[in-house]
């Protein structure tokens, strides 16, 4: 993985020490539940490692499409008629 | 859910909160239901259920609090008493080693993939559901819930029932799975990882 990462990687290093902890930030980072501290570590990790460029990229990518791909239902119109209608029974 | 009445609306306040409040998460609802359930008549019952119950026990809801999350957890609720239960598969699972995996917060975060963005970017919609409606209910419920639904940690513990240690815990193994799934329709399909470089 890292071979491939030569070209592209710039100054960033190819190894990230603190990997288990910097992916758990970002991760939470991504899901807008990290602390405005770890916001500021972002910056610096996107920066200067790769493999966390690379980890943050992924899963915001991944997160992207299962936001505006996945496939939606429509909501039968029957549905909202039989709750309504069973509200009023129930009422 | 708490049952304890904290209010005591009038029926014009009822009919406000279930218009104004329950109704505009029917679409979110009919989704979760459906990606739980994979059947039309069956998310359509969950929904209904869900919906006489909030009505029921609608003095228990405090109005202008987070109604959605309300909903989700009766939801959710409903579908582990009443749905999983007549489920036609049987379990195949031992239950205690999946309860001890699903809830265990010692997660190893180091797990790195050889997905690449484009690859995931290029992906159908199909692809990306099938690939989530794949994982194991458990999980493909925090995926929903957090991705797709936008709800926050601390609103997932409480739809869950769950530490929000274990959200994140699950939510990550959750991730780390589908990655494994996004992973082999790329391959399958022709597109890139850096495997096969």
């Amino acid at each position: 993985m890292e071979e491939n990462n030569l070209e592209t990687s710039g100054e960033r290093k190819l190894n990230c020490g603190e990997m288990g902890k910097c992916f758990q930030l970002l991760e939470s980072i991504l899901d807008g539940e990290a602390m405005d501290e770890g916001k500021a570590v972002l910056d610096e990790k996107l920066a200067k490692c790769q493999p966390c460029f690379e980890r943050y990229h992924l899963e915001q990518a991944i997160k992207e499409v299962l936001k505006t791909k996945c496939t939606k239902k429509a909501v039968p119109t029957e549905l909202i008629m039989n709750i309504r209608s069973k509200i009023e029974e129930f009422k | 859910m708490s049952e304890v009445q904290r209010k005591k609306y009038s029926d014009k306040e009822k009919n406000d909160i279930f218009d104004n409040e329950f109704m505009p998460h029917i679409d979110s609802m009919y989704n979760f239901a459906y990606r739980l359930t994979f059947d039309e008549d069956d998310a359509k019952d969950l929904v209904q259920d869900t919906y006489l119950k909030a009505f029921r026990f609608i003095n228990s809801f405090e109005q202008g609090t987070n109604a959605k999350a309300w909903l989700f957890r009766i939801l959710k609720n409903s579908f582990i008493n009443e749905y999983r239960k007549k489920s036609k598969q049987p379990p195949k699972v031992d239950y205690q080693e999946v309860e001890t995996y699903y809830n265990s917060e010692n997660v190893d975060y180091t797990i790195t993939s050889d997905l690449r963005v484009d690859s995931v970017k290029d992906m159908l919609g199909d692809e990306i559901s099938n690939a989530l409606n794949s994982l194991a209910v458990d999980f493909r419920t925090v995926i929903i819930l957090c991705d797709l639904e936008g709800f926050t940690y601390e609103e997932m513990a409480k739809i869950l029932d769950i530490p929000i240690g274990t959200v994140r815990s699950r939510l990550h193994r959750a991730r780390n799975l589908l990655k494994e799934k996004l992973r082999s329709y790329a391959q399958n399909m022709g597109y890139d990882t850096d495997e096969e470089i």
